[in-house]
């Protein structure tokens, strides 16, 4: 009785003090030279807010009467979103199909894509668009140009770890009753992750919307073309009505791609 | 009598879906002036100017660029740690589980924060704390509080309450709850989603020196302005290249964290 009265607290799981330390001493190195190096001061943002206060009652109120000539740039914006995700989200087909361990042609091929794929994501949105921009000229072609990479990008990376996870019976099925390779993910493997697919579209198409409305700083075209103009001559009070036109923008789309994605699943 | 069975009937809202999404794919190619003739243009075009890439300026490379990579991950960083620290008493505060009258208030901070692109916060940045890098940190900062808040909100909606109650049950207070009984179960998974952030905010650092908040972006936009292809050309293989090595190293450490 007596030894057992001595443990009656359960012991304490034993810590890897090596590790946590490691992790510690690492994580506050890290920041300390980081914040170094951008010089982060704390007494500068305090300092400083006098100034942000002059900032914000020269942007405030919005321009309203600028508005009637943001109808045209913000059009385009749309216009360069629609194009960028219906081309981007077809050419993301064929290239999550081969980047689907389950159903690509070879290990070959496997490879070679899933690192066009990495490749592909590790650039911003917007150094495509600069990149563009400088290759076909200023404009909104550059602009769809760019979204269309970047909707490869997000959705086939998405769409193609859906499709690893497929139920593998029908396609095996369509191989045993004598299909094609095509026939197989035509009909075995496409329409059974068609539900997925679309969300993933749609939420490429959230971010294109997103992205749209600032390509225009670096000239490929859309609402963000006249942003950058109206910022450069600090005109902030017409600043401040292009952002609030962006954000109503972007949550009008959110809601109603969120309400679509419900009920898609 | 035929033992096929029928083909379900397909000319539902999907056929009409895809009518329209084409309809409006087509009109925005005649509005944007995206004719045929000019996208038989293109590949050309392309070529053309990705010829000019070729050398790239390794020298340009590591004298100019790499210091404004490093800046970009210093971004990056200070941006995810101050969001890290502030996102994490909201997304505590944020969970339905827990607090289900001011979570409303912490969806609502979540979703405003989400709503602005870092850029346009960056616009706002600059003028207040002038040009540079810090401007950018407080930009990425700002806006990566948002979906912080809100990933980390539902990792805390989704655990066991258990062991809260059995703090409570022996006395504890509502403060030592969390810090025994709450803290402890979604920290593995919040700290993994700070560290997909950091890649994220990786990639949004790069591309805010275009507004003059610091990082690898301002040097690409005036190597391009230049025409200095091969010095471009150099920014986009060293950004390739360490973010890359980035994104590894953390979805490994990732990976790590959810296992154990």
């Amino acid at each position: 009785m007596a030894e057992a009265a001595v443990s009656v607290r359960p012991e304490k799981p034993p810590r890897n003090w090596w590790l946590w330390g490691t992790a510690l001493a690492f994580l506050v190195l890290m920041t300390w030279w980081s914040a170094r190096g951008i010089g982060f001061s704390i007494n500068e943002l305090v300092c400083n807010i006098g100034g942000g206060r002059r900032l914000l009652q020269e942007s405030w109120p919005p321009d309203f009467s600028f508005l009637p000539r943001l109808f045209a740039p913000f059009l385009e914006t749309v216009q360069i979103a629609i194009i960028g995700t219906v081309v981007g989200a077809i050419l993301a087909i064929p290239i999550s199909v081969l980047a689907a361990r389950n159903l690509t042609l070879g290990m070959f091929v496997w490879f070679v894509d899933r690192n066009f794929m990495n490749i592909l994501r590790t650039l911003p949105d917007l150094f495509w668009a600069m990149l563009f921009a400088t290759a076909v000229g200023f404009g909104p072609i550059a602009g769809a140009l760019a979204l269309t990479v970047f909707t490869i990008a997000v959705v086939s990376k998405l769409y193609s770890e859906s499709l690893e996870a497929i139920d593998m019976g029908l396609t095996e099925a369509i191989r045993a009753a004598g299909g094609s390779w095509w026939q197989m993910v035509q009909y075995g493997a496409l329409p059974q992750s068609l539900s997925q697919y679309v969300s993933y579209v749609l939420y490429g198409f959230e971010l294109n919307i997103r992205a749209s409305m600032i390509l225009g700083l670096v000239g490929a075209g859309g609402i963000g073309m006249i942003l950058e103009t109206q910022r450069s001559n600090f005109e902030y009070e017409r600043v401040t009505m292009i952002i609030l036109v962006v954000l109503v923008a972007v949550l009008v789309i959110e809601q109603v791609s969120a309400v679509i994605r419900r009920r898609l699943t | 009598m035929t033992a096929r069975p029928m083909p379900p009937n397909r000319v539902g809202w999907g056929t009409w879906l895809t009518f329209i999404i084409a309809a409006l794919f087509i009109a925005s190619l005649i509005a944007i002036e995206f004719t045929p003739a000019r996208m038989l243009q293109l590949p050309a075009q392309l070529a053309r100017v990705l010829g000019f890439f070729y050398p790239a300026d390794m020298a340009y490379g590591w004298n100019m660029v790499l210091p404004a990579i490093v800046e970009s991950i210093q971004i990056a960083w200070v941006g995810t740690i101050v969001a890290a620290i502030l996102s994490l008493p909201l997304a505590l505060l944020g969970a339905r589980n827990l607090y289900p009258r001011i979570s409303r208030i912490a969806h609502l901070i979540s979703a405003t924060a989400r709503a602005f692109p870092e850029i346009l916060l960056a616009i706002y940045f600059v003028p207040i704390v002038g040009l540079g890098p810090f401007a950018g940190a407080m930009a990425i900062g700002i806006s990566s509080i948002g979906m912080l808040t809100k990933l980390g909100a539902e990792v805390v909606e989704s655990i066991d309450l258990g062991p809260v109650e059995a703090v409570q049950a022996s006395g504890g207070s509502r403060l030592l709850a969390l810090r025994y009984a709450v803290v402890p179960q979604v920290l593995p998974e919040i700290v993994a989603h700070w560290l997909f952030r950091f890649e994220l905010n990786i990639r949004a650092s790069a591309v805010l020196g275009v507004v003059g908040a610091g990082g690898v972006g301002g040097v690409l936009l005036n190597t391009l302005r230049y025409r200095h292809f091969e010095k471009a050309a150099a920014v986009l293989l060293l950004t390739i290249l360490i973010v890359l090595i980035i994104d590894m190293i953390s979805g490994e450490i990732r990976r790590r964290i959810i296992r154990s």
